[in-house]
């Protein structure tokens, strides 16, 4: 779902950094309290957990597969902002160690999906808790990605507004909400309920076995 | 100190290639950027071709097409698309061959630290996944069907916040017991 390098214009990344800074400086603050002299390693084995889940397929019928975004596994069984953390590290490290993904769009892609997603689904988890527990973690991993995707459409979409050239053509990202909502949050929103299922069968052996989270 | 340099640079020119937009400019600065990698150019460039394809393609491809079906000029979008993506990939490729991370940051030795710590356990992460998806595809002489391959999946899961939840104290354990955190209380 992340944005790569060169479709989005430096008025929306920079101000996307902006925003985000003040978050990570934040959650930096948050772990580090929650964590005391754990944080380190915590953080650590978080970043890495976090990395290697985007590579855990989710199966969707037909024998296709997509990939498990983690977040809201991450944020349901860490909290908000080592998920946050921890994703923001990932996305940063792809770009730098493996030249993934995309370094400008990073903030973008750590706010809508590391900050939003992962609030999203503590919110929507925290308010249908009495229900019974399946439901509650499946539907709020997949309100979580379906968020995501929602914002990174638009995000996407507002591009053709940045600048055009002499000729009009588009200086970015080139098709606008009404393309880019239908093509991303219809496949996320399947891909949402595969991770939503996911999610909950590891978090339920999780619980089972009563290893603390 | 020389990759302390080599991301700051790095950086400074991602943010200025997305502030040019005349593609002569762009595929000189690929040129350039392309001759400076020497002998890594090829794989580089190979690398970062396989990377953008699939957007880049699918992007290029729509707007060709509706611009085209409703007689809007489309081509200089799609040259300046592709070679921004292209140079912006090829150039985080390029650094990704020759930064030492590590050496990067070590400005700040909590993040040092964080930094080595995920890579080791990055790479012990996978080797558990690889362990998993090997047994799971040698166990299953037919297909798996939609629900075996959804537990399968699940239990890698499992067994990565397992490890993580392990190793997140074993490495605590190892740091506490060597004084890491005593020098740096100090």
């Amino acid at each position: 779902m992340h944005i790569p390098d060169g479709l989005i214009a430096p008025q929306t990344y920079l101000a996307a950094f902006a925003v985000a800074a003040p978050a990570w400086a934040w959650s930096v603050r948050r772990v580090a309290r929650d964590f005391d002299d754990r944080m380190i390693p915590r953080l650590a084995v978080l970043t890495a957990l976090a990395f290697v889940l985007t590579t855990v397929m989710i199966p969707l019928p037909g024998g296709t597969s997509g990939h498990l975004v983690g977040v809201g596994l991450l944020a349901l069984a860490f909290g908000l902002w080592p998920a946050f953390l921890a994703y923001s590290l990932v996305l940063a490290l792809s770009a730098l160690l493996f030249g993934a993904g995309g370094i400008t769009s990073l903030a973008i892609n750590a706010l809508c999906m590391g900050l939003i997603g992962a609030a999203v689904t503590l919110g929507i988890h925290r308010l249908i808790q009495p229900w019974k527990s399946s439901v509650a973690v499946v539907v709020s991993v997949w309100a979580g990605v379906v968020v995501s995707a929602l914002l990174v459409a638009l995000v996407l979409g507002v591009q053709p507004l940045m600048g055009r050239d002499d000729s009009g053509q588009p200086l970015f990202f080139p098709f606008g909400p009404a393309v880019t909502i239908p093509v991303l949050v219809i496949p996320h929103a399947l891909i949402g309920l595969g991770e939503g299922l996911l999610t909950w069968l590891a978090l339920s052996a999780l619980d089972r076995r009563k290893v603390p989270a | 100190m020389r990759d302390r340099l080599l991301l700051s640079m790095w950086m400074v020119a991602v943010v200025a290639i997305t502030f040019i937009h005349d593609p002569l400019w762009l595929a000189v600065l690929l040129i350039v950027v392309l001759v400076l990698a020497g002998s890594d150019r090829l794989a580089i460039l190979k690398g970062a071709l396989i990377a953008i394809a699939l957007v880049n393609v699918a992007v290029s491809a729509g707007y060709a097409i509706s611009a085209g079906v409703s007689g809007e000029p489309w081509l200089d979008f799609v040259v300046r698309l592709n070679l921004r993506v292209l140079l912006l990939t090829v150039l985080t490729l390029w650094l990704s061959r020759h930064l030492d991370l590590v050496k990067a940051v070590d400005f700040s030795p909590s993040l040092k630290f964080v930094i080595v710590l995920t890579i080791g356990q990055i790479k012990t992460m996978q080797r558990l996944l690889i362990d998993y998806r090997q047994a799971f595809a040698s166990r299953s002489p037919a297909r798996p069907s939609l629900r075996d391959r959804m537990a399968s999946s699940g239990r890698q899961t499992l067994a990565l916040l397992d490890k993580a939840e392990h190793q997140a104290t074993e490495l605590n354990q190892g740091m506490r017991s060597r004084g890491f955190f005593d020098d740096r209380a100090q």
